[in-house]
Order: structure tokens, then sequence, then C-alpha cells
């Protein structure tokens, strides 16, 4: 096949000047489109009105979708959980009188505590939850990792706020519209979280891959304090997530550090609760040094 | 009988659909709009759906649309997408322009010719995408890219097989 004809117009000088006007408009399409780039690059804050109405525009459309997913998907889970429902009914028995033995237990730590924090004067900080919504999208055709929630700004939800899920930390809102709001999840390589190990409390820094794990660094240099099977938590260091929500598990030690896999899974959580900033300054200081 | 002979069946008298000029615009931001599919996952390997339409339209014709609508149809890419706003906008308007200074040194294109061209494309998005993270506070090592590089690449095929179906609809033909 031959090249296809391309801008060639022949003789028709309305023809010409139209091409030529339209390439003029190319060019200027294309230097709007660097100063817009630099503009998101310097100053991600100047789109924020506008990125969050896209949200609230798009994210009822995947919200939707996900109603449908998510039916189908249980219809089929629920079959089979229906498959051997006496085995496992027998091993929740189980579970359920293994966790009761372990509640109590708790129980009493956590009186204990609050009965010793008492003792000291130690300031408590309140953990009520901003709002709870569903995770229905994500970013999965770019190199960030990006999760859109069903909350917004309606709901009291701002940037810079961490999310959790009752299973571990996701992220934070980077983008909020009204209805709808974007989160930077753990695994995105901006995503920087101040963390230790939950056997001993070493103090390390999680920070994501941009593939689904976290990289985990000690910050002191030294031997390398990591087992495999550690549960790391955020410490509450810089005032923006709250001291132990639990990040990730390790699955392989490198030389320095160590990967782990995220526990809150965005794909799986039917439910991300949005918190107040620990300390509430430190809202203010995420949403003037958030890059995206 | 006679009547029936002078009814329109078949290839006769089918001309363009209406809004012709904008069905092409149209495909692209549908591809956009698969952003919005409820896919929630860590890992990054799809392809840009939307740039392989752009991509698989702009190879297969020099007019689908004036070259300048790249950047409305950017724009409109990243903010459903949610990519930093202005990375399409500039990307797909210098692929127009790019575009069009190899339509001019190109005499002959094939099939293979063309997919290797959307390779070069491809690539190029690709790293100017990574570059934009990179600067933006999310530096991934490149090969991580890699993967959605050959993804997109392999599903090319897909999209011009689209675009082309589309044109031949588009026109009636």
């Amino acid at each position: 096949m031959a090249a296809p004809a391309g801008p060639r117009p022949g003789w028709s000088r309305r023809a010409q000047y139209s091409l030529f006007f339209g390439f003029l408009a190319a060019v200027a399409g294309l230097i709007v489109g660097l100063i817009m780039l630099v503009l998101s690059l310097v100053a991600p804050a100047s789109y924020a009105s506008v990125r969050g109405a896209a949200l609230d525009v798009t994210a009822p459309v995947t919200g939707a979708l996900s109603e449908v997913s998510a039916t189908a998907s249980g219809l089929v889970s629920g079959a089979g959980n229906y498959w051997d429902a006496a085995s496992q009914n027998a091993k929740l028995k189980r579970e359920r009188a293994e966790l009761r033995r372990q509640l109590i237990r708790a129980q009493a730590i956590s009186q204990e505590n609050r009965q010793l924090k008492a003792a000291l004067g130690l300031r408590e900080h309140s953990r009520a939850a901003v709002a709870a919504g569903r995770i229905v999208g994500s970013s999965f055709e770019s190199p960030r990792r990006f999760a859109v929630l069903s909350v917004g700004g309606n709901d009291g939800v701002a940037v810079g706020m961490p999310v959790r899920t009752a299973d571990g930390l996701v992220g934070r809102v980077v983008d909020a519209g009204r209805i709808a709001s974007r989160v930077l999840l753990v695994s995105d390589r901006a995503n920087i979280v101040p963390a230790r190990i939950l056997r001993g409390g070493t103090p390390v820094i999680s920070t994501g891959r941009g593939d689904g794990t976290v990289d985990i660094r000690p910050l002191e240099v030294g031997r390398n304090p990591f087992k495999r099977g550690d549960i790391i938590v955020t410490s509450g260091t810089g005032g923006l997530y709250p001291p132990l929500v639990p990040i990730a598990r390790v699955i392989r030690l490198d030389d320095d550090g160590a990967l782990g896999l995220p526990i809150a899974d965005p794909s799986q959580a039917s439910f991300a609760i949005v918190e107040h900033p620990f300390e509430p300054e430190a809202l203010a200081a995420a949403g003037r040094q958030d890059q995206r | 009988m006679v009547r029936s002979a002078l009814q329109t069946r078949g290839r006769l008298n089918r001309g363009p659909r209406p809004g012709v000029t904008l069905i092409p615009a149209a495909s692209v931001v549908a591809a956009s709009a698969l952003a919005l599919l409820p896919v929630v996952t860590q890992q990054a390997v799809f392809p840009d759906s939307a740039f392989l339409m752009l991509i698989a339209w702009r190879l297969l014709r020099a007019d689908a649309w004036p070259a300048w609508w790249a950047a409305p149809l950017g724009f409109v890419n990243d903010l459903l997408t949610g990519m930093p706003i202005g990375l399409s906008v500039t990307l797909w308007t210098a692929i127009m322009l790019v575009m069009d200074l190899v339509d001019r040194r190109t005499l002959w294109r094939d099939y293979w010719i063309e997919w290797a061209l959307a390779a070069v494309l491809i690539l190029m998005a690709e790293t100017a995408e990574w570059k934009v993270a990179a600067w933006s506070g999310a530096p991934v090592p490149f090969i991580q890219v890699l993967p959605t590089v050959l993804i997109s690449i392999l599903a090319f095929p897909i999209f011009a097989f689209l675009a082309s179906r589309l044109d031949r609809w588009r026109l009636g033909q």
C-alpha cells in the first residue's frame, strides 16, 4: 500500500490555508499543553478544582459498573461458599472460639493500656472516621498507583487525609471532588510512609515500588532487621498517618532492606475509611508539598 | 416485482454516515473512557487504550481529524484517566506533528512498517509518561514500564483493526 496521501491539498488556496492554520493551531496546542504540563508538575494544586470536577463526573460511572461486577463475582463466590459449607462451618467455629479467647485477652490489655496512659497523662487523639466509601476504580493504565474512592468533599473528605481499610493502610487523598476522591496508594512510588516493625519497633521507611509491592528500609544503617513475615505498621511520625496501622507484610529480604506486600488490598476491601490526619497541622503541610 | 427491483438493497446508495467527521474523535474519547472501568489493580500492565486508538487512526488516515484536535482530545483523556493535566495534550499533539513529518518521508507503507512505527510511537509515549511520573515524585525503574510497552505493542493490531472497521462503517463502504 502506498503511504496515505497526507496533507497535500492541491492547488486550492482555501485548502492550503486551512491546512496551514491547522498546523499553526496544532503548534499552539502543543505550546499550551507544555504550559499546562509544567503547571501541573510545579503547582499541582492549581488544577484541584478541575480534577475534582472530572472525578465527580466520572466516578459515578465507575461506581455503577463496579456494582455490576461485584454482583456478578458475588454470585460466583457465593455459589463456591455453599460447596463445602459443612467443613467450613466446623473450621469457622474453631476459629471463633480461638478469637474469643484472644479478644478477652486484648480487652484486658487495652484496659490496662488506657489506665497506664491516663496515669502518664498522654493526650489521646480522636480517631473518628471522616467518611467511609467504596474503592471503585484505579489508574490501571498508568505507571502511577491511584484509586478512586466513592466519597468526596460533601462527606468532609479533603486533600491529604489518610485512608485505611479494616485491614490496614490504603494511602492518602490527593484529589477531592464533591462526591468522589482520588487516593495515592501505599504502593505508589511517591508515597513514603514513616513506619516501624511491629516486632521490636525498629523505625523503618516504607516506599511504594509502583508494582504492587513496597520497599522497606531501616532508618539506621547496619544489620538488616527484617525477617520474613514481619508486619510493618505506621509509626505516626510526620503527623499524617495515625500510628499502629498495618502497612505491609515482609515477603523477601534484600541486602539492606526488604520487600513488602501491602496488607490492605484495595481490590478486595469492600470499604475504605477516610480519617483525619493524625496531627491536624500535617494536613496543610501535605497539601503544600503534595506532588503527583 | 418491479417495485422490489427498485428497492435500494445491499450495496446501492450507501453514503457516509451522519457525523462522519466526528466518529474518529468520538472513538478516541470512548477509548479514554475505558479508564472508567472498575478495575482495581496494583499492577499497571494495561495498555493506554486511548493512545493506541489515536495512533491507529492517525496511521490509517492523515485526515481523520485536523492535527490540532489532538490537543482537546488529550485534555479529555487527561481528565478521564487522571494523568497529570497537559501530558496527553502535549504528547498527542507532538505525535500528530511527528506523523506529518513521517508521512512526508515515507513513500511506501505496509502493515509491518505501520506496526513498527506504532511500536516506536508507543515506546516514545511510555517513556514520556515515565519521565513525567519521575518528575512528579514517582521515579520507578524503567524496567517496570517495559511490560506495558510490550503489551501495548501487541495490542496495537486490535486497535488498528477497530479503526479500519470503524472507518469503513463511517464512510459507508
